[in-house]
């Protein structure tokens, strides 16, 4: 459910099944790997993928680049993705970094280098800085998803998923019904950010996904969300609590 | 009888004078027809239509003929009539310009054709008859003469308004006297002097009563004749016409030594001298004058000839000038040109040398690295694999577990020969990719350690790394890696079980900050230090069995590239310590 979608694009099965291991071990979600071009945009239109590992060279021909730049023309369908070589050539870095944002991996690679390549990759695309990589508990966050590392490895949360945020200290705790995740941002950053996803203050410390609520309970100052989940509502929100028809 | 001899006598005079009266005449009437016929052509020229007023040959032809310059006149009507054709309403009057001054000119018969070329309906038709009759009465074509001015006579009242009509008749009498028809002659002079009595132009009056009286005196009406001549006279006296005067005075001594009254004719005789000498000294005054002004305007004229000569030196002198400047200026220009494109030429050439010597300074010691370093090590190699399968042949089994484990460490060493070459060539040949971007070091440091764990806990090799996470460096990720990894390769090589190895780091300025790669291993002297810093070619000498510079070579160069440094401080037994110097992120928080 939170896990990121990936696809390789690799023609060696000798190079893909490492990693492909390295990939799952940490989390991730390999939804296929492709050993050809025509295979690849097969498989990235049909399925939903998040991230794009590919190969530079596909049988001896720079293919992977190619493929790249296919994506690249067809203007909302592009994600991010990382070009794997084994070769510092000028000439195929290039023709390479014409498809941006770019982002590259050296073969041969470790795993850190692995998980450090696809943050780099998220932030670049999304272009938030050093969010990932920057080893500070941060946060890439796009349209619809959250990209949050909780225990090393990194995570996908919809942000329709999201029940509410509770603030601590500089920390935002990101809660779903199953899964708390700590991001380094303020609150007025991340109300912003969620705004048109119908998020309200019910809180100085709280932001709540409007969506999910079940219940308000004046009396107790308390709003009862899915799952049982209970947040404050201080006085302050409370005109907020309006535009909803209350039956009280 | 006397009286036919006295004729006779003075018959010569009498003819003399009598031409020079019809030449007088002719003088005065022309005049009068020249008068009129120019004021007629004013007068129509100002209702002609814009389009003829405003043409340049026939404006020039005009006023030029108004001021008597007969040649430009002929020059310019001529190019009317070419242009405009000559049969044009216009073109006539242009035929008219150039009669009258062809007539001006003396060229009698060019002047008929012209006049002759006159239709009709010309409005000046009139006057061209009369100079016609009047060019005739010159030649002495009497007869031909008479009959241009029975014509003009012949014209309706209306087309005789230009003309004093007293002209044509006297003109027409003239004729008759010249073809001695007295009788017609006396008509047409009498009633000329009939209209010009009316009239009371004093000159032609004189004319007449001269002519009339001749007429008279011809056929010897000595009584009537001499009352014209006296009146001639009286007249004259009113005039300032000094030969009109002298004329009438002549006439008078004529008639006086006729009638025998020899003292009057002698009075008359005198006056006629002093007349003559009075045009005489009028011809010359005006014959000095007219010298005078010629001198002068011949002076001016040599003045603006030489003054004209002078510019056209000075002009020729300033043209030569500025053309001997321009050229030599664009002579400058061209060797200027020329100097700077063979200077950069050569430039180039130089350039190009220069870096065709560092390539094959690069060939070079790849051969160098290729041929001996590269070889000696796939040998060993080769004698290990011997070995290896010599022990396996002779089932000596427990030799063959060091002899992979060195068969590994090898291949492990001409592995990383083989990609600092490699890397090298690249570097040295620009064909690297090379991207300095924003980079955080703890990661980069991260990376190259993870593939060093194994081996570090096989050798018993503590690692220590502390590198703050907000360490962000603008570098190439590679490059740094690539420089990270031999010197920790290096540290590793040289330490020995329980030594430790510790990378950190110190904010050195605002730019830069360093990253100290410390191992407690073998260190080196200094002389090896300098030695490996100050080693300009790779492989040129053999400091020991495991070093060959390639590796230090490589990271300095990279360290450069990164806009970096790199500087090694060792003590022997001791450790060594790898001192970088990184370019800082610009901005970092």
């Amino acid at each position: 459910m939170n896990k990121i979608n990936i696809l390789i694009i690799e023609d060696l099965k000798s190079e893909s099944e490492p990693l492909v291991d390295l990939l799952t071990k940490n989390g991730f979600n390999v939804v296929a790997v492709a050993e050809n071009f025509k295979d690849a945009i097969k498989v990235f239109y049909e399925e939903p993928i998040d991230l794009l590992i590919i190969d530079v060279f596909l049988s001896g021909v720079p293919d992977g680049i190619t493929f790249a730049e296919t994506i690249s023309t067809v203007p909302g369908s592009l994600k991010p993705f990382i070009f794997l070589t084994s070769s510092k050539d000028r000439k195929i870095f290039d023709r390479a970094k014409l498809t941006s944002p770019f982002s590259f991996l050296m073969k041969p690679f470790n795993e850190l280098e692995v998980l450090y390549a696809i943050e780099m990759a998220l932030e670049k695309f999304y272009d938030q800085g050093m969010a990932l990589t920057g080893e500070t508990k941060n946060a890439v966050i796009n349209d619809d998803h959250v990209f949050v590392k909780k225990n090393k490895s990194l995570k996908k949360i919809s942000i329709a998923d999201i029940l509410y945020v509770e603030v601590e200290q500089r920390y935002c705790n990101i809660y779903t019904d199953s899964d708390r995740y700590v991001v380094l941002i303020s609150l007025v950053k991340i109300a912003a950010m969620f705004e048109e996803h119908s998020f309200i203050r019910t809180h100085r410390n709280y932001l709540v996904n409007s969506k999910m609520i079940e219940e308000i309970i004046l009396n107790e100052d308390t709003i009862i969300l899915k799952g049982k989940h209970s947040v404050p509502l201080s006085d302050n929100y409370k005109k907020l609590t309006k535009q909803f028809n209350l039956l009280s | 009888m006397l009286r036919k001899r006295l004729f006779l006598e003075h018959n010569f005079d009498k003819l003399k004078f009598y031409s020079t009266i019809v030449a007088l005449f002719i003088l005065i009437s022309a005049h009068c027809q020249e008068k009129s016929s120019t004021d007629l052509i004013k007068s129509e020229f100002e209702k002609f239509p814009m389009a003829i007023r405003t043409d340049l040959n026939f404006k020039k032809a005009y006023a030029f003929f108004l001021e008597n310059e007969y040649d430009s006149t002929l020059v310019y009507s001529h190019h009317f009539i070419v242009s405009h054709g000559s049969n044009d309403k216009y073109s006539n009057y242009c035929h008219f310009f150039r009669a009258m001054s062809f007539r001006k000119k003396q060229l009698f018969s060019q002047s008929r054709k012209e006049f002759e070329m006159l239709p009709k309906s010309f409005p000046l038709y009139i006057n061209a008859k009369m100079e016609m009759g009047t060019i005739a009465l010159e030649l002495g074509n009497y007869s031909k003469a008479l009959g241009y001015f029975l014509d003009a006579k012949g014209f309706p009242q209306e087309d005789q308004r230009n003309f004093k009509k007293s002209i044509i008749y006297h003109n027409i009498g003239l004729c008759y006297l010249h073809l001695e028809k007295f009788d017609e002659s006396e008509k047409y002079l009498l009633e000329s002097l009939s209209l010009q009595e009316k009239e009371g132009d004093t000159m032609l009056l004189i004319g007449s009563y001269m002519d009339i009286a001749n007429l008279y005196y011809e056929q010897y009406k000595d009584d009537l004749a001499i009352p014209f001549f006296e009146r001639a006279y009286t007249l004259s006296k009113k005039t300032k016409n000094f030969e009109l005067k002298q004329n009438a005075a002549l006439n008078m001594a004529v008639v006086e030594e006729n009638r025998k009254d020899y003292l009057k004719s002698i009075a008359y005789r005198k006056e006629y001298e002093i007349w003559n000498d009075s045009i005489n000294d009028q011809n010359k005054i005006l014959a000095v004058a007219e010298l005078e002004t010629k001198f002068i305007s011949e002076k001016k004229q040599k003045e603006i000839e030489i003054l004209e000569k002078d510019n056209s030196i000075k002009k020729a002198q300033l043209n030569s000038f500025i053309y001997s400047s321009v050229l030599l200026s664009l002579l400058a220009v061209l060797l200027f040109y020329f100097y700077r494109s063979k200077r950069k030429v050569n430039k180039i050439i130089l350039a190009q040398k220069v870096t065709l010597d560092a390539l094959n300074d690069t060939k070079d010691r790849l051969f160098s690295i290729v041929s001996h370093d590269l070889r000696s090590n796939v040998n060993a190699i080769d004698k290990n694999n011997s070995k290896l399968s010599e022990s396996f042949e002779t089932k000596e089994y427990d030799e063959i577990g060091p002899q992979i484990e060195q068969g590994n460490a090898l291949t492990n060493s001409t592995k990383a020969m083989l990609d600092n070459m490699l890397n090298w060539a690249l570097l040295q040949t620009e064909q690297m990719y090379f991207q300095q971007e924003d980079l955080s070091l703890r990661s980069i440091v991260n990376h190259v350690t993870h593939n060093y764990e194994p081996l570090l806990s096989s050798k018993n090799i503590a690692l220590k790394i502390d590198i703050p996470p907000s360490m962000f460096v603008y570098a190439d990720s590679e490059s740094l890696k690539i420089v990270f990894r031999n010197v920790i390769d290096n540290a590793i090589k040289f330490s020995d079980a329980g030594d430790q190895i510790s990378i950190y780091t110190n904010v050195q300025s605002d730019s830069h900050c360093q990253l100290i790669i410390e191992d407690t291993g073998s260190g080196m002297s200094n002389d090896v230090i300098t030695d490996l810093l100050g080693q300009s070619k790779v492989g040129s000498k053999k400091i020991n069995k495991e070093r060959t510079g390639l590796g230090l070579h490589l990271c300095q160069s990279m360290m450069l590239k990164n806009e970096g440094g790199l500087d090694i401080e060792s003590e022997e037994n001791v450790g060594t310590k790898l001192i970088f110097s990184i370019p800082l992120t610009k901005v970092y928080e």
